[in-house]
């Protein structure tokens, strides 16, 4: 053999990086193929639903929509304001109630809570059971004790409220725990070791230091909570109601009760009045979602 | 030449051996400095023990620490020097099934006593970390926590400016005290751990390897500063560089794990307290000169 | 539980004391050259002592350049440290034995081939030889095992060698009228002082073994006690 062809023999032996074996290349691309194609068909699912709706509401959408009351009889007049109104008053309500409690829970179990105790251990496992109940289960519970039973406050909207909050109280908790945990264990250490006491610790430190993922954390809880139809109807929610709510103890509707009884009935306008109300909640959702990824990007500690 | 004059003046006993370390018996109080040497000692330590859970972490801690000056605490890796330094300012509650026993006299009170509250003695004692900790506030909110916290009275402008000049600071961020902390470099924001723990005018400074996370330079800086404050306040330090500690400490504690008998569970102890000097050039235990001169690790 | 690290460095260490020791047998070469060049008047091995000289000289620079890298690079502490600033007293010690034996040496034309000489002067002479070798011998040998009385016994033969040397003194005083016999006398006295010089460094080394093994540093002997 010539030297260069022993050179040549030496070099395809001993090559020090390895090419790219065939197999490896076509399978790579054929699992990008697949994420690709997964997707692509999720949002084709989306897109058909937008597209349902999107059709036939958008056609429905006007000023008047939003801001006259709903009526049985005549579709061309029925809007949503009552059900607008009383889905803002119930994500106030809620809000008001899940955020302290759910934050001060949450607070209680990652800062003070000792593991080893047994009633601790029973709410750790149960927080995550709660947050996968099924949310009509929330809203015979409502029934039971809020709307009837030891409360009886009658199916008014401080029920409705009190019930979503139930709902997504679990979420938030779960939520404001992981923002809690994110704080770095010596930001702590080093408040403490500067003579501040545990409650000074985390409201000064550990609270601020989390805030923007509980405020995310709420908001997306609030955007499951916003589109939660079982719980209102077995609450006791009022259907097509011609005023706004005046009060805590007042009778109430939400948009998705209003969605659902245009859906049901047999005239075909009701039904399109109910795509231009979904349009609606839709945006609404849009709206809140937004704001929480601005929030975050906006507020995101960085540790 | 008679015998006896010879014998006179050959003070050093002959061994009997080579070796002429001190035998173990001995080398048991060794670390036990003469009540003389350290009069004023700011921390007296007197059979301090940790347990967590039912093991025994460290044991029969006895030591003196010197007033004014810089104390070493070194030794290998799971020897106990972190959680005997973290038992000075009571961090040790912090763990819920760590317990610690004996005696830690500070200013003629026993820290450990029951009515005792730790968060008042860590506004005394200040400690930095490992791994520099600033809060995500800005550089004054940083220095300011302390003091705002205490309840400080006086000038918080000049409270953070004096707290930033001892931290050797001030001339790097002077111009930029409402900006993040977190856009210092690892040496200055370490030196800000030191000036924020300095704010609440503490008269000890605990380091827990406070350079170990840092490049020479800004180790060489933090070493400087503590040389110059060890003129004020009385300095513990753990540190993993023994060149560290022969360079900036006085006083220097060797530690030492040991395994029980079923050789389960460690347990460190101080195995040697003298003079950094004598640590360093003719130290009394074989397991002191082993370690130093990097035979064992 | 003991794991051994630093390993390349305590070889480092162990090299470079084995040169510096080495020296010493160097020095114990030149000095059994430099009593038979005395004894049987061999110009000729006279002038190779004083030519070798540049070993010894050659040792000495690297034995101190090996201290200085090791000092700079491995940072010796504790007993290691004591080590290596003995060896740095060692070598130097033997350098200054090596230079005592040129001075011997060189003297030795000047005495000349048929030169008067003084039976018990000679006698002295050589028995301060063998001892001074035996020193040095010695001294090396207590460096080697760290053994402090080794050392310790240095101080004995010495008062030998010193009380030797002052018997020469007083033979070159009596040696009576003659030039020649007079110049032969004084030139044996220097030769007497630089065997003298030789013990004293080799007890100077025998101190440095035990610095090295205790810590402290102790004269054996005051060099005022002649």
């Amino acid at each position: 053999m010539t030297g260069a062809q022993i050179a040549a023999a030496a070099r395809r032996q001993t090559t020090v990086i390895p090419r790219r074996r065939r197999g490896e290349a076509a399978s790579a691309w054929g699992f990008a193929g697949l994420m690709y194609g997964a997707v692509g068909l999720a949002f084709l699912g989306l897109a058909a639903i937008i597209w349902d709706f999107a059709g036939d509401g958008a056609s429905v959408l006007s000023w008047d929509f939003v801001t006259s009351f709903p009526s049985r009889v005549i579709p061309e007049n029925a809007g949503i304001e009552s059900a607008v109104v009383g889905t803002i008053y119930l994500m106030l309500i809620c809000a008001a109630l899940v955020v302290p409690i759910g934050v001060m829970t949450a607070v209680y179990l990652e800062e003070y809570a000792d593991g080893t105790r047994w009633y601790n251990r029973v709410i750790e496992v149960n927080i995550q059971n709660l947050a996968g109940v099924p949310s009509v289960v929330y809203g015979i519970l409502g029934l039971a004790f809020i709307v009837r039973g030891p409360l009886s406050m009658g199916p008014v909207l401080l029920a409705g409220g009190i019930t979503l909050a139930l709902l997504v109280l679990p979420v938030v908790v779960i939520v404001a725990r992981e923002a809690i945990r994110a704080v770095p264990p010596s930001i702590r250490e080093a408040s403490l070791a500067l003579g501040a006491t545990q409650w000074q610790t985390i409201w000064k430190q550990v609270l601020p230091g989390s805030v923007a993922g509980i405020a995310t954390g709420v908001i997306l809880a609030l955007s499951r909570a916003i589109g939660e139809t079982a719980p209102l109807l077995v609450v006791g929610a009022g259907v097509s109601l011609r005023f706004n709510p005046d009060g805590l103890d007042s009778s109430f509707t939400a948009l998705p009760i209003q969605i659902f009884a245009w859906t049901q009935d047999p005239n075909q306008e009701f039904v399109a009045r109910a795509a231009g109300a979904i349009c609606v909640l839709m945006i609404i959702l849009l709206l809140m979602n937004s704001v929480a990824i601005w929030l975050r990007n906006r507020y995101e500690q960085k540790w | 030449m008679p015998e006896n004059v010879r014998d006179e003046q050959i003070a050093e006993p002959a061994a009997q051996d080579e070796r002429r370390f001190v035998s173990t018996q001995a080398a048991e109080h060794a670390h036990e400095v003469p009540a003389a040497a350290i009069a004023e000692p700011i921390f007296d330590v007197r059979d301090v023990a940790v347990f967590y859970g039912d093991h025994r972490a460290v044991t029969d801690i006895t030591v003196r620490l010197a007033k004014r000056q810089i104390t070493a605490l070194i030794g290998p890796s799971g020897c106990g020097k972190s959680t005997f330094i973290r038992c000075l300012n009571r961090m040790n509650d912090l763990i819920p099934i760590a317990r610690v026993e004996g005696q830690v006299i500070y200013h003629e009170q026993d820290l450990y006593e029951s009515r005792i509250d730790p968060v008042q003695v860590r506004k005394r004692i200040g400690m930095v970390f490992q791994k520099p900790n600033p809060f995500p506030k800005s550089i004054y909110d940083n220095i300011a926590f302390g003091p705002r916290v205490m309840g400080m009275k006086g000038d918080m402008d000049e409270i953070v400016e004096s707290a930033l000049r001892r931290g050797a600071l001030w001339d790097d961020v002077k111009d930029r005290l409402k900006a993040n902390a977190f856009g210092l470099s690892g040496g200055q924001q370490q030196r800000l751990c030191i000036a924020r723990a300095l704010a609440t005018e503490p008269d000890v400074l605990l380091m827990d390897e406070p350079c170990s996370a840092l490049d020479p330079i800004s180790t060489g800086r933090i070493e400087d500063l503590m040389l110059e404050l060890k003129k004020n306040y009385s300095i513990v330090i753990v540190t993993h560089n023994m060149q560290q500690a022969a360079r900036v400490s006085d006083m220097t504690a060797f530690f030492t794990v040991e395994l029980d008998a079923g050789e389960t569970h460690r347990t460190g102890r101080v195995v040697e307290y003298a003079p950094t000097d004598k640590i360093f050039t003719n130290p009394d235990d074989k397991r002191t000169e082993d370690y130093v001169t990097g035979k064992v690790g | 539980m003991a794991e051994h690290a630093r390993i390349h460095f305590q070889d480092e260490l162990r090299s470079l004391e084995g040169q510096a020791l080495g020296a010493l047998d160097l020095v114990v070469t030149t000095l059994d050259r430099t009593l038979e060049a005395l004894e049987h008047q061999d110009i000729e091995l006279a002038s190779i002592v004083v030519n070798d000289d540049d070993r010894i000289d050659g040792r000495f620079l690297e034995v101190h350049q090996g201290i200085l890298s090791l000092l700079a690079l491995q940072a010796p502490v504790a007993g290691d440290l004591r080590t290596v600033a003995a060896l740095l007293h060692v070598i130097r010690h033997a350098e200054r034995m090596g230079d005592q034996c040129v001075n011997i040496a060189k003297v030795m034309p000047l005495v000349g081939h048929e030169p008067p000489s003084d039976e018990q002067m000679l006698e002295r002479i050589f028995k301060m030889g063998r001892l001074a070798r035996s020193e040095v011998a010695q001294a090396k040998q207590a460096f080697v095992l760290r053994d402090v009385s080794l050392a310790q016994d240095l101080v004995r033969q010495d008062e030998e060698i010193n009380h030797l040397n002052r018997e020469v003194f007083r033979r070159a005083v009596e040696i009576g009228t003659d030039e020649d016999r007079r110049e032969w006398a004084m030139t044996m006295m220097l030769v007497a002082r630089a065997l003298e010089r030789i013990g004293d460094n080799a007890v100077d080394i025998g101190e440095q073994v035990a610095f090295v093994v205790t810590g402290l540093f102790r004269e054996f002997s005051d060099a005022s006690h002649v």
